[in-house]
């Protein structure tokens, strides 16, 4: 019976929003607020006369969330935008690759970050052919480590085994 | 007269064969990376800013002006061959540029286009040259309490000039602010929401967050949408204008470069709206304005020139007052920071050479544009037919390794991911990134001079108000910021921006 209860307060409430996505924005803006007093919370305020490092970051928060709750208001009495989908695989391959290069770029070089991290973004796309991108990859990397470590003289290494090859 | 001899002493710098080689490299390669679908000009400087490293601070800044220039053309290029806007002050040029393409005459519209944009680069460059003088003596004059009220003004100009919700863009621009106060207190030494975190102790560096934000978020966001590129199958036609189309022409071209050149001044991002503005003049002062949207000639040729009088006028409040106007300038700032050079008032009288030199190279790269570019336009549509599959991948390596190599850190790389992700978010929740990187830029120049406004008030607020200059300057701020919410007003903001 509660549970019941509940899930219908709930889509009573979802019901009144008429803006969800002004509604999750200012949710969104409460949230960052909130973070940055926590993080601020071991700074001392100081006076106007003579300001400590704190009461910047902690005014800022307040109008912050302050924003945050007018948007969450005026998402009850404005019919506003719905919210938009989130795909998931652009962001998840694109920020895998990412970590990938920042993993490897400094232990292997850049002559394996480089199609590591194209490869890996390239799954982000339905319209990715891995032989030609594998093929496409080498050719980028290639192109870069001529352009970046011959060209511009870059500190990038290109390629390293521990205690053998580091060049 | 003090321009020329100043004029003089700048080419005397600029001229030089390493110099105008610098200049050619960038302009080129700002055009090449521009014009790739989906990369404006902030997402081009932050890539390419690695490779001035190696190179003296007058180069690297001559260099960079180049790339900047590039960018820009690259991305009207786009506009008018694919439909696809590089940047918010392509967007206009789509609308005549490309129907121009769809008939066949793309050739013409890329030639105006960059008339346009040489006649308006070189009246800009003399307006930076004549005011530059006085406005730097006037910011001499200025006190921290008028410095934070004029930024203070800048940042309600974005608010205003921003699309869609008022009280959205004040969100961005706060958490902007917010963003800027990570890092070191600039009084007290003490670390600030670093979390113990050690690389945080210097802040967020602007290139990575502007790179996460602007160019890595762009691209889960193309990412998307199924790939619909339209680029022109027709001949690119003939490139030089026809005498009458000039003729026809040539109007707008001046009055987009009164406006562009106009708003571009003000701080706060004006330059965005140049293009708008003067798309809307053209239309409405045109005999038939039913000719535009069906590739009216004026349509390209006025908000180009606006484009770029803007693009460059907007350098003015950076060389003069030291205050970034947009995300594009405060690169700058981090490129000239980077190099040891402070940008203020100071570096005309410090380094006179750089300054000048600055200046004429701006002309020299307008120029280098119009030169290089019509015959390369062959050049161009080839690698617009490179599909977004594999544009992606390699616009990803050569992100990393640019933000690698600012600071040879890998974790800037993961810092970039996250705030990709930051903002792929934001637009999904309908805000804008551009107030952010703004409040960012501001945010630690604002705090330095409210601090010591303060300190030298004993702690009075009403120095702001007592100060004239400073009350006048929070006095246009109030009344922008109330007019923009007026309803009446709201709705022909809007009509400007769906236009």
């Amino acid at each position: 019976m509660a549970q019941q209860e509940e899930r219908s307060a709930a889509t009573t409430v979802r019901h009144h929003i008429r803006g969800p996505q002004n509604f999750a924005a200012g949710l969104s803006l409460i949230g960052v607020s909130i973070l940055a007093f926590w993080a601020s919370s071991d700074l001392t305020q100081g006076s106007l006369r003579a300001m400590g490092p704190g009461m910047l970051p902690r005014t800022i928060a307040t109008l912050l969330a302050l924003c945050g709750f007018i948007l969450i208001a005026i998402s009850f009495v404005k019919d506003g935008a719905p919210l938009e989908r989130w795909h998931m695989r652009g962001p998840f391959f694109v920020c895998l690759g990412l970590i990938a290069f920042a993993a490897t770029v400094r232990t292997v070089g850049l002559a394996v970050a480089g199609p590591l991290l194209a490869i890996i973004s390239g799954f982000a796309s339905p319209e990715t052919r891995i032989k030609e991108l594998i093929i496409f990859a080498i050719a980028m990397t290639a192109f870069s480590v001529g352009l970046f470590k011959y060209g511009l003289n870059l500190p990038i290494p290109v390629f390293i085994i521990p205690g053998v090859v580091y060049y | 007269m003090d321009i020329i001899s100043h004029l003089a002493l700048g080419f005397s710098t600029a001229l030089t064969l390493q110099n105008i080689g610098l200049c050619l490299i960038g302009c080129l390669i700002g055009t090449l990376v521009g014009v790739l679908p989906g990369v404006g000009p902030i997402a081009t400087i932050t890539m390419l800013l690695p490779i001035t490293f190696g190179i003296d601070p007058v180069g690297a800044l001559i260099m960079l002006a180049g790339i900047y220039y590039g960018a820009q053309y690259g991305g009207s290029t786009t506009a008018i061959l694919v439909n696809i806007p590089g940047e918010a002050t392509a967007v206009v040029t789509t609308l005549d540029g490309h129907e121009m393409a769809k008939q066949g005459r793309a050739g013409t519209a890329l030639g105006i286009a960059a008339i346009g944009s040489f006649f308006a680069g070189t009246v800009a460059t003399l307006v930076i040259a004549a005011v530059a003088l006085p406005l730097t003596k006037l910011a001499l004059l200025f006190g921290p309490a008028e410095y934070f009220s004029l930024m203070v003004m800048g940042l309600v100009f974005a608010v205003v000039l921003a699309r869609g919700s008022v009280l959205k863009a004040i969100a961005m621009i706060l958490a902007g602010l917010l963003l800027s106060t990570v890092g070191t207190d600039l009084e007290t030494g003490e670390e600030r929401m670093t979390f113990g975190y050690a690389p945080l102790a210097d802040g967020i560096d602007f290139a990575i967050l502007a790179m996460g934000i602007f160019g890595f978020a762009e691209v889960l966001r193309n990412l998307e949408v199924t790939e619909h590129r339209d680029v022109v199958r027709k001949a690119i036609g003939r490139l030089l204008p026809s005498l009458a189309e000039l003729r026809q022409s040539s109007p707008s071209i001046l009055r987009g470069t009164f406006i562009g050149g106009v708003l571009g001044i003000l701080p706060g991002n004006g330059a965005v709206l140049g293009p708008f503005a003067s798309y809307s003049l053209e239309k409405k002062i045109a005999k038939d304005p039913r000719r535009f949207g069906h590739g009216a000639i004026e349509g390209v040729a006025g908000p180009e020139s606006a484009n770029n009088a803007g693009a460059q006028t907007s350098f003015i409040p950076l060389l003069t007052l030291g205050i970034p106007p947009n995300a594009v300038m405060a690169l700058m700032v981090g490129a000239m920071t980077i190099h040891g050079i402070v940008p203020g008032p100071q570096v005309m009288t410090r380094n006179p050479n750089m300054f000048w030199g600055m200046i004429a190279s701006m002309w020299m790269g307008n120029l280098m544009l119009l030169i290089i570019n019509l015959p390369l336009i062959g050049l161009w549509v080839k690698l617009l037919k490179v599909p977004y599959r594999l544009m992606f991948p390699a616009i990803l390596i050569f992100s990393s390794i640019g933000v690698y190599s600012i600071n040879n850190s890998p974790a800037d790389v993961v810092f970039t991911a996250v705030f990709a992700i930051i903002g792929y978010g934001i637009i999904k929740l309908g805000f804008e990134p551009a107030p952010l990187l703004l409040g960012y830029v501001l945010g630690k120049l604002m705090e330095e001079n409210l601090r010591r406004a303060l300190i030298i008030s004993r702690g009075d607020l009403m120095t702001f108000i007592e100060r004239p200059v400073s009350a006048g300057l929070l006095l246009i701020a109030a009344t922008l910021l109330i007019v923009a919410v007026l309803p009446s007003i709201r709705r022909s903001r809007d009509e400007v921006f769906v236009e």
